[in-house]
């Protein structure tokens, strides 16, 4: 059931083309269906859950590998999971009202229903590699979705730099996830997480928490990695909305929390999550504060409040679990709600720019009345669920070691504090101020986009005055999930009122602020553009700049090692078997230790100092026909080693096959058009000496230390024995011609009459040709010449 | 006798048809081509049901030089799959490209019947000559357009490299036969075992040799630092020559790579895997920063194999069945993706001519939303990204990796891939997101649709039923690794 539950959102998304050229512009109110469904599908496991129990199924996947299609549901993938449904009902019917009329609605349908599907698989996987598989799909789904608008440049970048960001993130992850499943010897998620000592006392928790970390971080938009997320409002407001403020953004904070039980409790973990996600705070705060443009200031203030996330999972304790919580649901009721309101009044009035609007309370009541609501959730004012979570937020920071109190409670409230004056440029300012003429006349939202807001805006409400349910349905359960520990016995306690306590006096201490900033809006804007003008440089222009220099890397990279010419393709294998030959010298036997000068004879110094004589005349004559002649001189000297050392058949085949070489070779070199003028530069000659005395030195040491050790004779020995009693024959080279190789000499025949046969005919189509010619009374174009073959030999 | 022409009857039917088909071509009036290529395909498709229809279990033939087994039968499998669709796409191809020469599709089939006795070589001996065979015709196809400067450039640095290649195998090859007094493959492997129970060191010279048979067979697979022929070859050659160099040889010598370390030198494991784990390292991380920066599609391709062959060799590198498995489900699934791709740079023609620039996509997915769709699934395949089939071949390699405790191998490979998965999605932007550039002509061919469509379908749904390739895959290396211990 649970796995039809995630692949209905496919399904339905795959039919969504079809069914909107069909059913036409009501369809969104047909496609709602489906998430309202699926939302009810997973109310009903509240009660389940509150009471303690988990649900779990699987079903066999890829064989072999230990990947099954497995499925957890536990307080934190049931909330996540009713998140994701019920804000994705008011979404698609949002996006009926907003693209209203839209020319590719079918599609945007396609792309936004399998995210749905793809989100819930992430946030219900129980196997990492299904959790990493479903974590690429938002990623893509999310590419998608941003770039729907094509034909904007800014969307297109976008969309690609979402897409790299956070699926290179993902990738980083699969490597820590397949670490973790390595190091736990299973893949299931709730069976590596039982056994939190097993990763911690790892050696490799290091590595592995750092890969997590990174794919974590970069999909939860975490400074430096935050930039792709403004830039991702390119996308249609009803993704904005969705995908990057309530949910997709979240799966980063939901691996977080999922790993908690696991991987958290040692100081690795609380440094890096505190320390990044309170600077994502305080950042995304402060640059929020200096947009105008109602998205973006949204944008920013998610940023911040995904920090927020991060930094209460880090700091751990039931406070901070408990803040956890309460922070996930109350931001995702008021961001997504502003969302859809930012949105609404970009469609009433044709401009988001908060500078530009103004007294919107008469000609849009109700978004008015929605914006208020969401606002005052936002800001944190009794008695709205937002209250709760920030009361318990200060309570867990005012509970952490001495040293890091100050700072991080002051980081709180300076970010709470950015908050507030953001609630006021969204939910108030529009609707206040004086009256500002826009593009469109401004005209209130239809139902359909008027909806969302309004339930989102109640649920805040809701939880806050029903505190007590939304302790026993939403803290409990999640803090189980974020400590590893039973239901029961979660501290899950909520008070509206708390008595005049420390928290309560920070909360005032973030009022103040925050009205005091919101009424300095506009100086504080101008001081904050001056600031990040001094600066200069942002990550995402780091970006640009990253992405710009690999391509010049990747230009070098090309240039060095592809150069078209074959000769530097040679001397770039030649240096590699070189390098080979040494290293497995140094690596396995070391360098010869014992050089014995042998009794050399005349002979054999004759026939040295002609192999040398050859070789340096080759490389030296500038004529290509001499160097020919010269190799072949250094054939001959090998060949005379032979007949010294008494192998005569060999020697005559070397003295046959090195005049043959030369023959040809000369032949070729004379049908080719010769450059005189393709002589190397004396540092090219430098250069390849170099490479050729590289080559032929670690040859030869290679072969001094071959035969430092003791020859292995068995071969020689056996054929000594058996040449006689089992082919007859004395010489012991015959016998192994003819008889013991004897299939080798047949090929070797065989090859030779082939190669005859061939040269037969290609001497007979020249010479026909050349006949053919002289009887045309054509010129000495011979245009056998250009058949001629060249590697036939 | 009689028994070991039954245990090579795929490649003796093979081998028998190329030289019956060839004597066709010869004794013919008119311009056999057209009959000669079709049969030749016919041919293929009959030796694969052969090949699958041959036992899986282990067979040695003609004295130990030949053996047949399921590893063998898999790879074969693959190998013909990539001949006989290399053979379609050239179809229309050669006779618009006015390269209508009916000694092409003969050389594809002695170039296949190389292959098919590379993956079966037991013995270095007959390991030389199936590759040989394969090489040889490989330089003439490679070179087969006379008339341009590219094609035989190309052929002529590919004779030139690989002939060095094949002196480094044969001067290994030497080296090994002096120092083990053999050259079969079991008795090597027997040898080698018996030296290591009794404690001695494996001579330098052995070492040498096995260092130099890889430095060759690397050359074979494209694998960097012997990769540099690869480009400037997919380049030149015509495309569904580039298209069959990026399938069936890749396939068969990294089948052969796998063979020659996993069998007679399975107790050298510490010497090679350390050569491997370079070569793997090197390849991925070139082959996905040099893929960058080429407008070349052809070229881009070159780069994306070297890339794709430094993932494959994880597997290899980690020694283990399961990392053979995994080598064996990367090729496979490899394969179908480079095919489908390929398939699409052959529709791209404009004016009647080939179109080779990347550029030359943009806009796709509005003036042929169809193949857009194939290739955008075959680009984001190729990146890795779930839950497309080339996802599931980098998992099974990673963790095979990472069980060989081979962590940097792994942590390596996923960060290349970020940086593969940059040019692969630049090329699904420019499909989706640009401006459509100059239409493709039409018609493709059904042919070239099939070809995209069934690999479009084998990569898109691998995730719904992986098991034929996957326990295919499986079998095979159960029977390379029950062989070598």
């Amino acid at each position: 059931m649970m796995s039809s539950a995630v692949i209905s959102g496919f399904v339905l998304g795959a039919l969504a083309p079809w069914l909107t050229r069909a059913v036409g512009a009501r369809v969104h109110w047909l496609l709602a269906v489906l998430p309202a469904a699926l939302f009810a599908y997973f109310a009903q496991f509240l009660p389940v859950i509150a009471a303690g129990e988990s649900v779990r199924v699987a079903s066999e996947w890829v064989p072999g590998l230990d990947v099954a299609l497995s499925f957890y549901l536990d307080g934190l993938s049931l909330i996540f999971a009713l998140l994701i449904t019920g804000i994705g009902t008011f979404i698609v019917l949002y996006t009926g009202g907003y693209l209203h009329g839209h020319q590719q609605l079918g599609r945007f349908f396609l792309y936004l229903l399998s995210f749905m599907g793809s989100m819930l698989g992430l946030v219900l996987a129980d196997n990492v590699i299904t959790l990493f598989v479903f974590w690429e799909l938002t990623s893509i789904t999310s590419f998608l979705l941003i770039g729907f608008n094509h034909t904007a440049p800014r969307s297109r970048r976008a969309a690609l730099q979402a897409l790299v960001v956070t699926g290179g993130g993902g990738l980083a992850l699969l490597a820590g996830l397949l670490i973790m499943a390595s190091v736990a010897g299973t893949s299931e998620l709730s069976e590596i997480l039982s056994n939190p000592e097993v990763l911690t006392s790892s050696a490799l928790y290091v590595p592995m928490t750092i890969l997590v970390l990174l794919g974590a971080f970069s999909k939860s938009a975490q400074f430096p990695l935050h930039f792709w997320l403004p830039n991702a409002m390119e996308a249609p407001t009803p993704v904005s909305a969705y995908l990057h403020s309530s949910t997709m953004v979240k799966a980063g904070v939901y691996l977080l929390a999922r790993m908690s039980p696991g991987l958290g409790g040692t100081e690795l973990w609380f440094y890096a999550l505190v320390i990044f996600g309170a600077a994502t705070m305080l950042v995304g705060g402060f640059l929020a504060m200096r947009q105008s443009d109602l998205k973006l200031v949204l944008a920013y203030t998610t940023v911040a409040a995904l920090g927020t996330l991060t930094m209460l999972i880090g700091l751990g304790g039931e406070y901070a679990f408990k803040a956890m919580a309460l922070f996930l649901i109350t931001h995702a009721f008021y961001k997504g709600g502003l969302f859809m309101v930012a949105g609404s009044i970009d469609h009433g009035t044709g401009t988001r720019d908060a500078l530009s609007l103004g007294g919107l309370a008469r000609p849009m009541p109700a978004t008015f009345a929605v914006a208020v609501l969401l606002g005052l959730s936002m800001a944190g004012i009794v008695p709205f669920v937002g209250f709760i979570a920030k009361e318990v937020m200060y309570e867990a920071t005012l509970h952490i070691g001495a040293t890091a109190l100050i700072l991080v409670t002051a980081a709180a409230v300076l970010g709470n504090a950015f908050n507030v004056v953001a609630a006021g440029i969204v939910g108030l300012r529009p609707f206040l101020s004086a009256h500002k003429p826009t593009p469109h006349h401004p005209h209130e939202a239809p139902p359909s986009m008027l909806i969302g807001p309004i339930v989102l805006a109640a649920l805040g409400v809701i939880c806050g005055v029903g505190f007590p349910l939304t302790s026993e349905f939403v803290a409990a359960p999640v803090m189980a999930s974020l400590n590893g520990l039973p239901v029961a016995e979660q501290a899950a306690g909520l008070y509206l009122w708390h008595g005049i306590k420390p928290p309560l006096i920070l909360s005032i201490v973030t009022l103040a602020l925050g009205a005091l900033g919101f009424a300095f809006w506009p100086q504080m804007r101008a001081g904050i553009a001056a600031i990040l003008k001094a600066i200069g440089w942002g990550p995402d222009r780091g970006y640009d700049q990253a992405v710009s220099g690999l391509e010049r890397l990747a230009y070098a990279a090309t240039r060095v090692q592809q150069t078209g010419y074959l000769r530097h393709y040679l001397m770039a294998t030649f240096v590699v078997v070189a390098a080979f030959m040494l290293a497995t010298l140094f690596a396995v036997g070391g360098l010869p230790t014992q050089f014995r000068v042998p009794t050399v004879y005349l002979t054999e110094v004759i026939a040295l100092a002609l192999l040398i004589g050859g070789a340096v005349v080759a490389t030296i004559v500038y004529s290509r026909v001499a160097a020919v002649a010269a190799i072949g001189v250094v054939g001959y000297a090998v060949a005379l080693l032979f007949l010294v050392f008494s192998a005569p058949d060999l020697a005559f085949t070397q003295f046959m096959v090195e005049t043959l070489t030369v023959v040809i070779l000369v032949l070729v070199l004379m049908r080719v058009p010769l450059e005189v003028s393709a002589f190397r530069a004396r540092a090219g000659r430098l250069r390849d000496a170099a490479i050729a005395i590289a080559v032929g030195a670690s040859i030869s040491l290679v072969l001094l230390t071959t035969v430092q050790g003791p020859l292995d004779l068995r071969l020689s020995e056996y054929f000594i024995e058996n040449s006689v009693p089992l082919a007859h024959g004395h010489n012991i080279v015959n016998v192994i011609l003819v008889d013991f190789r004897a299939l080798d000499t047949l090929g070797e025949i065989f090859v030779v009459t082939i190669a005859g046969l061939s040269c037969f005919g290609l001497v007979r189509l020249a010479l026909s040709r050349r006949k053919a010619a002289r009887a045309q009374l054509q010129p000495a174009h011979r245009t056998a010449a250009a058949e001629s073959p060249g590697g036939d030999a | 006798m009689t028994y070991d022409l039954a245990t090579i009857a795929p490649e003796l039917f093979l081998l028998v048809s190329a030289m019956a088909l060839l004597m066709l071509g010869a004794f013919r009036q008119g311009n056999p081509t057209g009959l000669v290529l079709s049969l030749a395909t016919v041919a293929t498709v009959i030796t694969f049901v052969l090949v699958w229809l041959q036992p899986t279990a282990r067979e040695l033939a003609f004295g130990g030089l030949f053996v047949r087994d399921g590893f063998g039968n898999f790879m074969k499998g693959l190998i013909l799959v990539g001949s006989s669709v290399s053979l379609i796409m050239a179809w229309r191809f050669i006779e618009r490209e006015n390269m209508s020469r009916f000694e092409f599709p003969v050389l594809m089939l002695f170039a296949t019947v190389g292959m098919m006795m590379m993956v079966s070589a037991n013995d270095l001996i007959s390991l030389y000559i199936g590759l040989e065979l394969q090489s040889l015709s490989l330089y003439v196809i490679a070179a087969f357009r006379r008339d341009t400067l590219r094609s035989t450039e190309s052929g002529l640095k590919y004779f030139v490299l690989g002939a060095l290649s094949s002196g480094m195998l044969l001067y290994g090859s030497s080296l090994v036969y002096g120092f083990a007094g053999t050259t079969n493959f079991n008795t090597l492997a027997e040898i080698l075992q018996q030296a290591a129970q009794a404690g001695e060191a494996p001579s330098i010279g052995l070492i040498v040799g096995v260092v130099f048979v890889m430095a060759g067979l690397a050359f074979k697979v494209g694998g960097v630092p012997f990769h540099m022929w690869t480009p400037d070859v997919y380049e030149g050659a015509p495309t569904p020559v580039t298209a069959f160099f990026a399938s069936a040889p890749k396939i068969a010598a990294m089948a052969l790579f796998a063979r020659v370390l996993m069998g007679p030198f399975a107790e050298l494991v510490a010497q090679w895997q350390q050569v491997v784990v370079a070569i793997s390292l090197l390849s991925m991380v070139l082959g996905a920063l040099a893929a960058i920066s080429q407008t070349n599609i052809k070229r881009l391709m070159a780069y994306s194999s070297i890339g794709h062959v430094g993932y494959a060799l994880i597997g290899l590198a980690a020694g283990t069945e399961a990392g053979v498995r995994g080598l064996a489900v990367y090729m496979a699934i490899y394969l179908f993706m480079n095919l489908g791709t390929f398939a699409v740079i052959l529709c791209m023609r404009q004016k009647d001519r080939m179109v080779e620039n990347i550029d030359d996509l943009r806009g796709l997915s509005r003036t042929h939303p169809l193949m857009a769709l194939a290739m955008g699934i075959f680009m984001f395949s190729m990146a890795g990204i779930p839950p497309l089939a080339g996802f599931f071949s980098k998992l099974y390699v990673f963790l095979a990796a990472i069980e060989a405790q081979l962590y940097t191998l792994a942590v390596v490979g996923v960060l290349s891939s970020v940086v593969g998965a940059f040019y692969y999605l630049r090329i699904v932007k420019l499909m989706y997101f640009d401006e459509p550039a100059e239409s493709f002509d039409q018609p493709f061919g059904r042919e070239m649709s099939l070809i995209m469509g069934a690999a479009g379908a084998i990569t898109l749904l691998f995730f719904v039923f992986p098991s034929p390739i996957v326990s295919g895959a499986e079998a095979a290396a159960a029977s390379l690794l029950a062989a070598a211990g």
